[in-house]
């Protein structure tokens, strides 16, 4: 019977592939009209464009908050139309954060192509990051303005936890690069913990984790920001060397420790003197020997990698297509998986699917060896970072840390003196 | 004042130092968003968009993932019927299940899980086939029926209307016979008829 069922199936495929007229056309006699049916095409471009202005034009609000204003009132209402328009209206799709996959894929495959609207969502933020800081993360991004929202309390994460864990957005960055330009997945979009919140509906795993970030969210300022988000990670390199940054305040600080108190991402440092007492040279030497054992880290990440990639290689469909068909030729009497029916239906050989795999597996064992030195260079270099210390006299933003979102602002004692004088003068 | 503080700095002082690192970071920074730019421009409007998932119906296998897979709580996917190449049987293999019985209208009898093919008679003996879309889940049993007894004029489609427009449309990475792919505006149905 099962048999009988298989060559059913394999029938039905082949009668796919090739055009069936197997009952003529009826001539029918009652003046029969043939029904019109129309399939609507959504205007697809016009949203696009009002998505793009919305994005410089938010940007720049954001922008204008920070740097004429000094004041986070603008910048909440921002997020609340991100959240509403790029969020819950739109429902995520085109993000900044997935773009990075479809930028990579571009870049490595000619035969890709790459929507306007995609490359723009990716470069503007980039931009902006590069001119102003982490304009975009403010609340322009529908997750960072969700979390920004439901934020009350910031309990501070230990530091070493902390340093740990920023190593994750590198990590996830890299395998979502890896995954993108070897053609097997976008775990970006995959597993995005907020899209299913958006949509109202979808994977119940991912909207389970997606609520647990937000209640983590409500006690500490954005775990997703910090901790996952690899377009984070991306923007914090171009934030850390922007043209113009985020001041505090105008005027000196006071020491007051209050922005440090305010500031939900843990990206105002504190007055630090450094205790350690060693000679420069002493210090320039341990470096020194810090940046010899990194070339180590990077040869050893590039070789594990490359010992995985047989393994990693499997996120490819092609890859476990041939799996299956090579166990189905081992054993061709079990049942036929849906893979399978497809791969005998389309007529497709065991030959043309062992090129095919062969040219991903080495495809893979190519790309891994290179994101296994990225990570090792992440993860040395975020090692090294830890021995830096360097002695502060006053409360400093780290502006690769910081999201612009503008908390601190309200806090400083000096900012609203300045409120305050001004007033007068105004009225 | 700026200007007083940086003169009285030594020559090779840490702070001369890290703003050098600076410039070059920005110079760095800058120059990457400017290749990443330059280098993906020429590849951009060579081609018409690409904006829509769809499904190639000669390559659909009718795996029946379109209808588990989609990630609406009803998948956009849903069957569409080309009149044109109906035969208008009334013995029809997307309507009726395989080895029934008694040719009439009772659930057990019908392919559609849910009611959404409606038929009505025309004259003897053709009958027409309609789809309810709003009771259509995309699942591909009547398709698979109509591909392999019939014209295969009942065939899936996604109802750029429902879609999301996903980034990597989740059908897509599970689909086995890799039948839905990006296409540009004009071609966003691929019609039979």
């Amino acid at each position: 019977m099962r048999k009988l069922k298989t060559i059913a199936t394999l029938v039905g495929g082949w009668g796919i592939a090739q055009a069936q007229n197997r009952f003529p056309k009826p001539d029918f006699e009652s003046g029969y009209q043939y029904p019109d049916l129309q399939y609507a095409v959504p205007n697809e471009t016009l949203w696009v464009i009002l998505d793009l202005l919305l994005l410089v034009a938010l940007m720049g609000i954001v922008t204008w908050a920070l740097y004429k204003k000094h004041t986070r009132g603008p910048i909440f209402w921002v997020s609340l139309i991100s959240v509403g328009y790029f969020g819950f209206f739109r429902e995520g799709c085109v993000c900044s954060i997935g773009s990075i996959q479809n930028i990579a894929l571009a870049l490595v495959d000619d035969s890709y192509h790459l929507p306007l609207t995609v490359l723009l969502f990716f470069l503007l933020p980039i931009l902006f990051a590069f001119l102003f800081g982490r304009v975009f993360c403010a609340g322009v991004c529908p997750f960072g303005a969700l979390q920004e929202l439901v934020n009350v309390k910031n309990y501070r994460i230990s530091e070493a936890i902390s340093a740990a864990l920023k190593v994750i957005p590198w990590l996830y960055l890299i395998f979502a690069v890896l995954y993108a330009v070897t053609r097997s997945q976008f775990i970006i979009c995959q597993f995005d913990p907020f899209i299913g919140i958006f949509r109202l509906g979808g994977d119940m795993g991912l909207i389970l984790f997606g609520a647990l970030l937000l209640v983590m969210s409500i006690f500490t300022g954005r775990p997703f920001c910090r901790f996952l988000c690899p377009y984070g990670a991306l923007l914090s390199l171009f934030s850390s060397v922007s043209i113009w940054k985020i001041k505090l305040t105008r005027k000196s600080c006071i020491n007051c420790e209050l922005c440090h108190n305010s500031c939900p991402v843990d990206a105002i440092r504190p007055p630090y003197a450094n205790k350690l007492k060693e000679s420069r040279s002493t210090g320039v030497r341990r470096l020194l020997a810090y940046f010899v054992v990194l070339p180590v880290m990077i040869i050893a990440g590039a070789l594990l990698m490359r010992m995985a990639s047989p393994n990693l290689s499997r996120a490819h469909k092609d890859v476990r297509l041939y799996d299956q068909v090579i166990q189905h030729e081992a054993q061709p009497e079990e049942e036929l998986s849906l893979e399978l029916e497809a791969f005998y239906g389309q007529g497709r050989s065991v030959e043309e699917i062992t090129a095919l795999y062969e040219a991903k597996v080495t495809e893979y064992r190519f790309w891994c060896t290179i994101a296994g030195a990225l990570m090792g260079l992440v993860i040395g270099l975020a090692l090294i970072r830890l021995s830096v210390k360097r002695s502060r006299k006053q409360y400093e933003i780290n502006h690769a840390n910081c999201v612009a979102c503008g908390q601190c602002f309200n806090y400083c004692p000096q900012n609203k003196q300045m409120n305050e004088s001004h007033k007068p003068s105004e009225s | 004042m700026a200007m007083e503080e940086k003169h009285n700095q030594p020559k090779n002082s840490p702070i001369r130092r890290r703003e050098f690192f600076k410039l070059c970071g920005s110079v760095v920074a800058g120059g990457s968003i400017l290749a990443v730019a330059g280098g993906l421009a020429p590849k951009l409007g060579s081609k018409e968009e690409d904006l829509f998932w769809q499904i190639d119906p000669t390559v659909c296998t009718q795996c029946g993932r379109c209808e588990t897979h989609c990630v609406l709580p009803v998948s956009a996917v849903k069957c569409i019927h080309a009149h044109r190449v109906c035969g208008y049987c009334d013995l029809c293999g997307g309507y009726y299940r395989t080895n029934v019985k008694e040719l009439n209208t009772a659930a057990e009898n019908l392919m559609c899980p849910t009611g959404a093919i409606q038929r009505k008679f025309v004259e003897d003996p053709y009958f027409e086939y309609m789809i309810d879309e709003e009771l259509c889940n995309g699942c591909g049993k009547c398709v698979k029926g109509c591909s392999s007894f019939g014209n295969g004029s009942l065939y899936l489609q996604i109802k750029q209307d429902l879609c999301l427009n996903c980034n990597e449309c989740k059908i897509s990475t599970v689909c086995p016979s890799g039948a839905i792919t990006r296409v540009p505006y004009a071609t966003a149905y691929k019609l039979k008829e």
